[in-house]
């Protein structure tokens, strides 16, 4: 029995931490990787213990009745916002709950949720390119400083999506795409191509904004995982330095 | 013409958080509720700061409102109040101001004469607070129901029978 009764943990413990890591990965905060991995472990009788940091996981469960412990740690993958992913493993984890779903299921599951498609690519520049020129509006810019954001944002962010396919430095790819987009914003205003062309220039970079790492960086802090809330906003501020950075280099470039 | 503009800021809204949406590979299903979301929290942000609540105020207000909506949302479209929460409150946040402080902080530490230093200093401390407060106001707005609510999921949370058996139909 005993045998059975430690494999039956082992396996628990993988698909715990798979589900923990992809959840980190997928940009989830702390107490939402935390209360899922509990929900989880508690479905299958099994209590949990977590440790949870910005590139790896520990986890220890428990077994009351054989007094077992089962210790395992799994680094995290590197972070790209996935909210296919977190709501997918949401709906699983009260369906492991409510259905009370085997092993092999779950891995199915996870192996479906893994293998969803990400929107086309130009959907995503085009959507992400009109949001720039939504802000450039509400900034109140005009029809053409409109226009020039919409490129500069699609231009940036065809640069960083090629960056990272490269495998570039996260941080780096962050700096080519706001330079990438500044010098093209930048140009309107060089060559005053409008009326108010700084709009363009201070929007055409907002689509970078680490709004997922500032946020949950805040309400980790505001739920008392004080360490982690500082890490992932340490993480926001290099990102907004890289940003910095690249407008610098068109601001020194342009001489504007 | 008053209306006219509040109705286009309205639509620009939205788009902003649509797209920030389509970048977080959110469910196909939530696309149209962040538009909703963004518009409407992005709305009482505007109406906040044209009633002189200022910026910081104007976030917390409408990042509340998109955090109650959320677990509406959450309720009816079965996925977890944050998917919609997320990318209707990005618009809101200080990106510029935090960049700004960036780069302030950057030209600080090149060579400036003492009356410049001291008037670059100002700015870069304003936007660097700015930038903090606001992000407080947005998360500490976005967890307010769960905070008054004291649930750890939006599961637990009971939405009013009236607005469930509406959804139903």
């Amino acid at each position: 029995m005993e045998n059975r009764n430690i494999k039956r943990i082992q396996e628990l413990s993988k698909i715990l931490l798979e589900v923990g890591s992809l959840l980190m990965a997928s940009g989830a905060n702390s107490s939402r990787i935390r209360i899922t991995i509990m929900r989880i472990a508690s479905a299958y009788g099994f209590s949990a213990e977590l440790l949870i940091t910005h590139r790896a996981l520990m986890l220890t469960v428990f077994d009351e009745e054989s007094d077992y412990f089962h210790s395992s740690l799994k680094r995290t993958s590197p972070h790209g916002a996935n909210f296919k992913m977190v709501s997918g493993i949401s709906r699983m984890s009260w369906r492991i709950v409510e259905e009370g779903w085997d092993y092999g299921k779950v891995w199915a599951e996870i192996d479906r949720l893994k293998s969803l498609p990400h929107y086309p690519r130009l959907i995503i520049l085009a959507t992400v390119a009109l949001a720039g020129a939504s802000f450039c509006r509400l900034f109140g810019g005009g029809p053409v400083e409109m226009l020039i954001t919409y490129i500069a944002t699609f231009c940036g962010l065809f640069i960083r999506q090629e960056a990272v396919k490269k495998g570039f430095n996260a941080y780096l790819c962050i700096f080519f795409a706001a330079f990438t987009s500044c010098l093209i914003a930048g140009s309107a205003v060089k060559f005053q191509l409008s009326v108010n062309p700084e709009h363009a220039f201070a929007t055409s970079v907002l689509y970078l904004i680490p709004g997922i790492p500032l946020i949950n960086s805040l309400s980790d802090l505001l739920e008392g995982n004080i360490m982690n809330g500082l890490v992932r906003g340490m993480n926001g501020l290099m990102i907004a330095f890289s940003i910095a950075l690249g407008m610098l280099c068109t601001i020194l470039i342009y001489n504007i | 013409m008053e209306w006219f503009s509040f109705l286009e800021k309205w639509i620009w809204l939205g788009f902003a958080a649509v797209g920030f949406a389509v970048l977080f590979n959110v469910p196909v299903r939530t696309l149209w509720v962040i538009f909703v979301l963004g518009a409407l929290g992005g709305s009482l942000k505007f109406v906040t700061m044209k009633l002189g609540g200022g910026i910081i105020l104007g976030s917390f207000f409408g990042a509340m409102l998109v955090g109650f909506l959320s677990i509406y949302a959450a309720h009816f479209r079965h996925a977890p109040p944050f998917v919609f929460a997320i990318p209707a409150v990005i618009p809101m946040v200080p990106g510029a101001f935090a960049y700004r402080m960036m780069l302030g902080i950057i030209h600080l530490t090149g060579d400036v004469d003492h009356a410049l230093y001291g008037q670059l200093l100002d700015e870069t401390l304003n936007n660097g607070l700015k930038a903090l407060f606001v992000l407080m106001a947005l998360s500490l707005g976005v967890s307010a129901p769960m905070l008054l609510t004291r649930r750890e999921s939006a599961k637990q949370i009971k939405v009013p029978l009236k607005i469930d058996g509406l959804i139903r139909k």
